[in-house]
């Protein structure tokens, strides 16, 4: 269970890097550059609340969800990890 | 845009003596008797608030290239009463004590985009009046989001009972996480109206456009917004005609649209000259009723 969890998080964590490549437009970064835990914001990856839209727009398109929670919202944008959590926790509801 | 979080600081003028004085004169005297109080305390900023005069001055230089000192006074010293008269008409409207024929242009094809369901970024200036303009838009039935801090506009949030269960009109805050975007984006998609400042940054990225011949930075978030949200950006403009006459313009709407693979800063330029043309626009046939008082000239001048 919790290796079907893990390989899950896995594939999830890996669309996602590829998405913030081609969606964000990186320049010079390679999906497999992005650590799972690098932050995304201000330090880290370096990404801005404009790529913040690209992101929101990201996960409707590709996984159908919306953060409704903006308490939660620190949480979930911190690095791809927190992404793919918040992705396969949700699509299972 | 490189902080996610971002303060912004703005000075506040008057005192609350000051207030009541100009409240009580409208009381009193009505409209005509509060403008008249103007033309001495707007003589006062002229002169002594060099800050104010500065902030006046980057438009001025701008709209009325050539002019000598003295004329640049008078210029200024001009838009100080104006920007006093739309004060004191936006106290009068949203306090219910003056009644404002308030034309709207463009109403029908607001209330197709109403009507079809979809969300749209109203993108309001500092020219004209646009918190009087939304007394007129708060009638839609519809919600809407003033994206400014609450502080900001201490006035317009408690007559427009912003924030009340009841209300239509709410509040997102910029300086919270992400700029606030997240929520943004949720009200687009629930079909709401967001309204968005699209002549000042705070703080925020910009573009580098023409305006009144000179090459200005303003900002592009709404552009890149509407563009992922799929909806259009409506500029509204705002002109006061008379005492009590205001013109509410919402017939310019653009269309922004993203194409992966070719440079994004360029793509929203044009979006960004397409409102940098109506605002100048709008700047030359009604000269004293810009209010940015915020060198965006000098901006991007720093921005290079």
């Amino acid at each position: 269970m919790e290796e079907n969890k893990e390989l899950e998080l896995k594939e999830i964590r890996a669309k996602l890097k590829e998405l913030l490549v081609t969606s964000l437009s990186l320049e010079d970064i390679k999906p497999t550059d992005i650590k799972d835990d690098e932050i995304l914001f201000g330090e880290g990856l370096g990404l801005d609340s404009l790529d913040a839209v690209e992101i929101v727009v990201l996960l409707q398109r590709n996984f159908g969800l919306e953060i409704k929670d903006m308490n939660e919202g620190r949480k979930i944008f911190y690095s791809v990890d927190t992404l793919a959590r918040y992705i396969l926790e949700n699509k299972k509801k | 845009m490189n902080e996610t979080f971002h303060k912004i600081e703005a000075k506040k003028r008057g005192n609350a003596l000051g207030f009541w004085f100009f409240k009580t004169t409208l009381k009193l005297f009505g409209l005509s008797g509060a403008y008249g109080l103007l033309y001495g305390v707007a003589l006062h900023y002229a002169l002594f608030d060099k800050p104010a005069r500065a902030g006046a001055l980057a438009y001025i230089k701008r709209r009325f290239p050539g002019s000598s000192g003295m004329v640049n006074f008078v210029h200024t010293y001009r838009l100080f009463i104006n920007q006093g008269k739309q004060l004191i008409d936006r106290f009068a409207c949203i306090s219910g004590q003056v009644e404002f024929d308030m034309r709207l242009e463009g109403y029908d094809e607001l209330m197709k985009l109403v009507a079809g369901g979809k969300g749209f970024v109203l993108l309001t200036s500092h020219t004209g009046n646009w918190q009087i303009a939304m007394t007129a838009l708060s009638k839609i039935d519809k919600p809407v989001y003033l994206v400014m801090r609450p502080e900001d506009n201490r006035a317009v949030s408690e007559s427009l009972k912003i924030g009340a269960d009841n209300n239509r009109i709410k509040i997102i805050s910029p300086e919270q996480y992400l700029g606030g975007v997240v929520e943004i984006m949720n009200a687009l998609s629930a079909g709401a109206i967001v309204a968005i400042m699209g002549d000042r940054r705070y703080g925020f990225d910009g573009i580098d456009v023409q305006f009144l011949g000179k090459p200005a930075l303003l900002p592009y978030g709404a552009f890149v917004i509407a563009a992922n949200a799929r909806c259009p950006v409506v500029v509204l403009e705002s002109a006061k005609l008379g005492p009590r006459r205001y013109d509410v313009n919402v017939t310019h709407t653009i269309q922004p649209r993203l194409e992966r693979g070719r440079d994004k800063k360029e793509q929203l330029r044009v979006f960004v000259q397409e409102y940098s043309n109506i605002l100048e626009s709008f700047v030359k046939k009604y000269p004293y009723q810009c209010f940015l008082f915020h060198d965006i000239w000098q901006a991007q001048m720093i921005a290079d």
